[in-house]
């Protein structure tokens, strides 16, 4: 499954340095601009990295953590988890 | 008529200009070796042409708008757009419209429905191979995407036929110009997905030893099997497999493999050797 307008907002960073860096700055302006689901949105500004990876392709996954300034080694311990954090949380609904 | 005079494969990962005071000596002397012996026998080919398959991480297309596969006709190209390809000497990138149109016209009369663009940005994928192989200047490139990023993929019987017509294109170009083939990408790797940074080095060394066996069949089925079972970058084997279609299926010589967790990347290196065939 992809959410298109949280690949558009993925995609677009990745594509700007210069939006990059205002979305490290104002992370709220920008993503004021893409009609993101409530529940997507709160996943994008909670960091949740298993939500968002059921959503997107991986290296766009991948390019927005980089973008947005997570250390490599938390994304890494992040989206190892995902795996087994998908399948807890799908298991209880 | 044009000759199709070198076939060849790489990987490209972006960890190998992006960090690469982080790979250990031993890689870096491997890699290195093998970049540079690979780029010498792109040279030793003297290309007047360099047909290069690679996929593209989301420079040129988006899911809006995605093509399994297309050709770039365009006079010139752009360089790499990343910023940590910043040092990368490409910054405009000749295009051959004349091949690329061929090419494309070649695909039309054989069943194959490319996507077409005049002006392409060829990512990391394109330019780490000829850079770090030493390649400058460039010969004029005509780029070929396939993508490898986004499922649904191009199946791998697919790609070895592209492989196949891509040679016949070459050999049926009227001019009388040296053309050379070089897929990127590859071998396993996962980016993005919970087996981030694992490599799968017994899947490549079988993967290799199916390229040089060279039984269509066995590469395919084993490539069917295998593919949807280790990380999503191994997808890009599909351009290698095009390479080797294009190369007949024989001559598959591994220049280097260097498992290098430092780059999460199985690397490989190899050249198909045409032999009496060029």
């Amino acid at each position: 499954m992809r959410d298109y307008w949280l690949s558009k907002l993925f995609f677009d960073l990745q594509s700007s340095p210069s939006l990059g860096a205002e979305y490290r700055a104002e992370r709220k302006k920008i993503l004021d601009r893409y009609p993101l689901k409530p529940e997507v949105r709160k996943a994008v500004e909670r960091d949740d990295v298993v939500f968002l990876a059921a959503r997107v392709n991986p290296y766009l996954l991948r390019f927005y953590f980089v973008v947005a300034g997570m250390p490599e080694a938390e994304f890494l311990k992040k989206v190892r988890n995902a795996g087994a954090e998908s399948a807890a949380r799908s298991s209880h609904g | 008529m044009a000759k199709l005079v070198g076939v060849f494969a790489s990987s490209h990962a972006p960890l190998i200009i992006r960090g690469w005071k982080d790979v250990s000596a031993a890689n870096q002397q491997s890699l290195t070796r093998s970049m540079t012996e690979l780029g010498g026998r792109i040279k030793a080919a003297k290309p007047d042409v360099l047909i290069e398959i690679a996929p593209d991480h989301w420079v040129n297309f988006f899911i809006n708008n995605l093509p399994s596969i297309c050709v770039g006709m365009g006079e010139e190209h752009d360089g790499p757009a990343e910023p940590w390809m910043k040092d990368c000497p490409y910054k405009k990138i000749k295009g051959h419209p004349k091949l690329a149109h061929h090419i494309v016209e070649t695909a039309l009369e054989r069943d194959f429905e490319p996507s077409m663009s005049h002006h392409l940005t060829l990512d990391h994928g394109f330019c780490i191979p000829l850079w770090r192989g030493g390649l400058d200047p460039l010969p004029p490139i005509v780029p070929i995407i396939f993508n490898d990023l986004e499922p649904p993929y191009p199946t791998v019987r697919r790609c070895l036929q592209w492989g196949t017509m891509l040679a016949e294109a070459v050999r049926s170009y009227p001019e009388d110009i040296r053309v050379a083939i070089l897929a990127t990408g590859g071998l396993s790797h996962s980016i993005g997905e919970p087996t981030m940074g694992e490599i799968d080095e017994p899947f490549d060394r079988e993967c290799i030893r199916h390229f040089e066996a060279g039984d269509d069949r066995k590469l395919v089925d084993f490539l069917n099997e295998r593919l949807p079972t280790i990380g999503n970058g191994a997808a890009e084997i599909r351009n290698w497999v095009a390479a080797h279609g294009a190369a007949d299926r024989r001559g598959f010589e591994l220049i280097g493999y260097c498992n290098c967790p430092e780059v999460y990347v199985g690397c490989g290196f190899a050249s198909w050797n045409l032999g009496a065939r060029v």
